[in-house]
């Protein structure tokens, strides 16, 4: 029996006539959606790390300062947040990010040694740091990286430390990190008397009131109890983390520049066929297609090919997602896995930048007038 | 007395804001199932005669009346071409990627027709144009008259009332135009078809039992 020709049959054997133009324009569209899913995929990954670090260790709120240029706090406000009645404890930190070598930047907290924060990490061999002494402990991967073990010395910042401990953190981030005594940090970073941050445990939530408006309850009392300060929520914290915020601004910057050239690769070719194909259009229509006929086909070969990307530059962009994961540099903050939801997204995206890319050339197909267009040489 | 299946009124084409009169005040009935044929000199307005009688473009001036309703406003264009109108073309204006089944389905395409349906009912066409091996080969593996009688099957795919052609054996050899001219006269007589031929063969002129001739844009008395 014969075949049954399609619309999208019919679209995918144009496409297929110009092999080499459709290839090159896969190629632009590949790479703007394997940014995508690779560049946002880690900056999302970055920030839910981030979000875990406060998750882990019981954090429900994180208190930093009003103002947006200022990142430091007095450490002497720790005991009005303190005395908040819905506060359980409120412990000062600071987090940094330094460079250890040439080739490895971490992430550097300072905590008291008493810190409940302390207590979310498992040591795998030595012994925590005391407050007041050059001591750091080290996570899983940084020191692997480093190639340290408990009881070798760490300079910093040109101190010599001490690594009294190597520890297997809740997250990746923390799995990358040092932590030292808060005094030794403000020390090396001349931040004496001052924090980035107090991260506050609150006490048991009251019967019969839910955990967000207990957090918003006592965000709202530490706010008023402590002027010029701000009460974020643990999760909202993360998101906001300017880390995490820089991660996400050049993310998605990079992809849509990225997107806009694939975007561009498919107008441009899109373009160029239409216009090849004037006498054939001229021809659908004397066959009786009407416009709209005629925009359904080159929509749908539009689309096709950001499908075609969609699917290329997920694979291209997961396999650079699993290079990365790979790569001591980044292995502590990349995670391999991508969400399905944004594997859905990144495809949705392709086929609606097919769709932008094939709008106006679709559009100036069927306006050509079917007589204009049967004569054209 | 009833509507002829078309009419033309006073017809007038100019291109160009008028400083090209295709057609310059044409007058013109066709009686459902007539076989008329148009001659006249290259430029004289026989391709714009018959785009205007199919539908394809609007005249400048007059209009075309398919059973008594004046196209582009009681009848949309487009509607027209696809449900009562084949073109046949001196060109062929096949389609080059697609195989000859696919190229007689194209034009079931716009319509709601079912894919099984669509398939059955080019293979049957096909195989009445005397190409039942030849369906799966593209326009390029074809011989001119093949090619000539694919595009038959394809005006004939939504079952027009009227097959408009313009200089359909023109590109064809003496044997070729005799089989494609056969055909369509066969066409005519078995489903009733009105067709119209645009020729400059005055053998073919001759053999329909109506014959207008065209000059400088007008219908030669
Ligand atoms: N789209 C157009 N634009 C400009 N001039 C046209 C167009 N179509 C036809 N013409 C002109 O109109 C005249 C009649 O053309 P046509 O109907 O194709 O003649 P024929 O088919 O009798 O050779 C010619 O002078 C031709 O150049
Ligand atoms: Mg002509």
């Amino acid at each position: 029996m014969a075949r049954h020709l399609s619309f999208t049959g019919f679209a995918w054997k144009n496409l297929r006539r110009r092999r080499l133009r459709t290839l090159l324009t896969l190629v632009g569209i590949t790479m703007g959606i394997g940014a995508f899913v690779a560049l946002v995929g880690f900056s999302r990954a970055f920030e839910h790390e981030w979000m875990r670090l406060y998750t882990s260790s019981g954090t429900d709120i994180a208190v930093v300062e009003t103002n947006f240029m200022n990142t430091s706090l007095d450490e002497s406000i720790g005991h009005q947040i303190g005395a908040v009645p819905d506060v359980a404890v409120a412990v000062p930190m600071i987090f940094n990010l330094l460079d250890l070598t040439p080739d490895v930047n971490a992430l550097v907290y300072g905590w008291r040694a008493d810190s409940y924060e302390l207590d979310s990490l498992i040591l795998l061999s030595g012994r925590r740091f005391r407050d007041g002494q050059p001591e750091v402990i080290l996570g899983k991967n940084l020191a692997d990286d480093l190639k340290k073990r408990s009881g070798d010395s760490l300079p910093i910042q040109g101190t010599n430390f001490t690594v009294t401990g190597v520890f297997h953190g809740g997250t990746a981030l923390e799995e990358g990190a040092v932590i030292m005594p808060l005094d030794q940090l403000q020390t090396i970073s001349s931040m004496q008397g001052k924090v980035t941050a107090f991260h506050v445990r609150l006490r048991p939530v009251p019967a019969g009131e839910a955990y967000d408006r207990y957090v918003k309850r006592a965000e709202a009392e530490i706010e008023a109890a402590v002027p010029g300060v701000h009460a974020d929520p643990a999760a909202d914290r993360a998101a906001n983390n300017q880390l995490v915020a820089l991660a996400h601004s050049v993310a998605w910057g990079t992809s849509s520049i990225a997107l806009l050239i694939g975007i561009l690769g498919i107008a441009n070719t899109m373009a160029m066929s239409v216009f090849e194909r004037t006498r054939e259009i001229g021809i659908l229509r004397a066959l009786g297609w009407k416009g709209r006929h005629v925009i359904l086909l080159i929509l749908t070969e539009a689309a096709a090919l950001g499908l075609a990307g969609g699917f290329l530059g997920i694979a291209a962009g997961w396999t650079a997602l699993l290079v990365l994961s790979a790569m001591p540099q980044t292995a502590s903050i990349v995670s391999a896995s991508v969400a399905p939801l944004h594997l859905a997204e990144s495809l949705l995206i392709a086929i609606a930048a097919g769709l932008v890319a094939g709008a106006y050339p679709a559009w100036r197909a069927a306006r050509l007038s079917p007589v204009e267009a049967l004569r054209y040489e | 007395m009833s509507s002829p299946l078309l009419e033309a009124r006073g017809l007038v084409k100019s291109y160009d804001d008028g400083r090209i009169a295709a057609l310059r005040g044409v007058d013109v009935r066709i009686e459902a199932g007539e076989y008329v044929t148009i001659s006249g000199p290259s430029g004289s307005g026989k391709s714009t005669l018959l785009h205007m009688l199919g539908g394809l473009d609007l005249p400048t001036r007059g209009e075309v009346l398919f059973r008594g309703s004046p196209l582009g406003s009681a009848v949309d264009l487009d509607t027209y071409r696809s449900r009562q109108v084949g073109f046949i073309f001196q060109a062929f204006y096949l389609l080059p990627t697609l195989c000859a089944a696919e190229n007689v389905q194209v034009a079931m395409l716009a319509m709601n027709e079912r894919a099984n349906h669509r398939a059955e009912r080019a293979a049957a066409l096909l195989e009445e144009m005397g190409l039942k091996d030849r369906m799966r080969h593209y326009p390029n593996e074809l011989s001119a008259g093949e090619r000539q009688r694919v595009a038959i099957a394809r005006a004939l795919a939504n079952d027009p009332a009227i097959l408009l052609a313009d200089e359909p054996t023109g590109n064809l050899d003496t044997a070729n135009t005799a089989h494609i001219m056969e055909i369509l006269r066969g066409i005519r007589e078995q489903r009733g078809m009105t067709l119209v031929i645009v020729t400059h063969e005055k053998e073919i002129a001759s053999s329909a039992p109506r014959h207008i001739r065209i000059r400088d844009g007008r219908i030669e008395a």
